[in-house]
């Protein structure tokens, strides 16, 4: 892995979540936050591998929570961005910015 | 009456195939998540809508599970299905199954004392034949998929369907250019066969993840 790495779209997605939720990102805060956000039903399967891909890039990390009733006595595993996750970011929000640099997309491609 | 959706529980079938699918180490925060929206959606919508939620996340989170396995332990799961579709190859191809039928129907048998058959001896031989070597082959599927499963661990299910699907593949083949040299095509054997050997595949990867589902989630100290 270079480490140069851009995220991808949803991968985008999923970690710009994270950073909205802060320290109440899990799997149903995150899923819901997506949904409200882009309008998009997304599955928590779909969450969790992404999840696991930019865990296994050194981009997230995760803890467990405490047991809770409503959840049937199971953990809730709360997700927080690194160090590296932020830089990802960056590095693919100037890319973006520099490839519509200069393009009115409004006007043009609408 | 009034029911609390609150302690309603979701679909049991489709939270014993998500726990199928689902790795140790993710199975509690995935079940939990569904869990909880599950439980909020009952309370807002009504439990029918709420089942029909859970039923939808169910089945698109086993797909992206699967899809997952591949990408997270692509030799694992590559190396168990090569090795199990290589035993079902030379088990099958060994004829093993009828020869073990062979031999427990032959066993304490002396051919030179009764070297013929009567005319219902001969019907009975051949109908324990073929039901023994049909026994033979689906234990010797469920055997194979257990190694499978035991090979790629944590990812027990993805491995043993692949291998059914590609013997699926090999099976209909099979069927189709043995059904265009046999007269007696009608015969339900060759289309029984591989859809059994199939099922037991797969359930010799159920059984080995429900083991070691159930041995992960066992205290340590008993």
């Amino acid at each position: 892995m270079s480490g140069r790495e851009y995220l991808g779209e949803f991968e985008h997605i999923v970690i710009l979540a994270l950073l909205r939720l802060a320290d109440r990102a899990y799997g149903v805060t995150v899923r819901q936050e997506i949904e409200a956000r882009t309008g998009r039903e997304v599955s928590i399967g779909a969450i969790y591998a992404t999840l696991e891909r930019l865990q296994a890039k050194g981009y997230v990390k995760s803890q467990f929570g405490d047991p809770t009733p409503e959840r049937g006595g199971r953990s809730k595993r709360f997700f927080h961005v690194t160090a590296k996750g932020i830089s990802a970011v960056n590095r693919t929000h100037r890319a973006l910015r520099s490839m519509t640099a200069g393009l009115d997309l409004v006007r043009s491609y609408s | 009456m009034m029911t609390k959706p609150s302690l309603v529980q979701p679909p049991p079938f489709a939270i014993w195939l998500v726990d199928l699918f689902t790795p140790d180490e993710e199975g509690e925060a995935i079940q939990g998540d569904l869990l909880e929206e599950y439980s909020e959606l009952a309370l807002k919508s009504g439990v029918a809508s709420a089942r029909r939620w859970y039923w939808r996340q169910s089945v698109k989170t086993i797909a992206h599970l699967i899809g997952t396995g591949f990408r997270v332990a692509p030799w694992s799961v590559a190396g168990a299905v090569v090795g199990g579709f290589l035993l079902l190859w030379l088990g099958f191809g060994l004829g093993l199954p009828e020869r073990a039928t062979l031999a427990v129907l032959d066993f304490r048998r002396q051919p030179h004392v009764h070297p013929y058959y009567t005319w219902p001896q001969a019907q009975v031989r051949v109908f324990w034949l073929v039901c023994g070597a049909l026994i033979g082959r689906l234990l010797m599927s469920l055997f194979i998929g257990f190694i499978v499963a035991a090979g790629a661990k944590g990812r027990e299910m993805v491995a043993t369907i692949t291998l059914t699907l590609i013997q699926g593949v090999f099976g209909a083949v099979e069927f189709l250019v043995w059904s265009a040299s046999h007269r007696y095509a009608f015969l339900l054997m060759p289309v029984i066969t591989p859809f059994g050997v199939s099922i037991m595949i797969v359930m010799g990867g159920g059984i080995v993840r429900k083991s070691r589902s159930a041995a992960a989630r066992r205290p340590s100290g008993t």
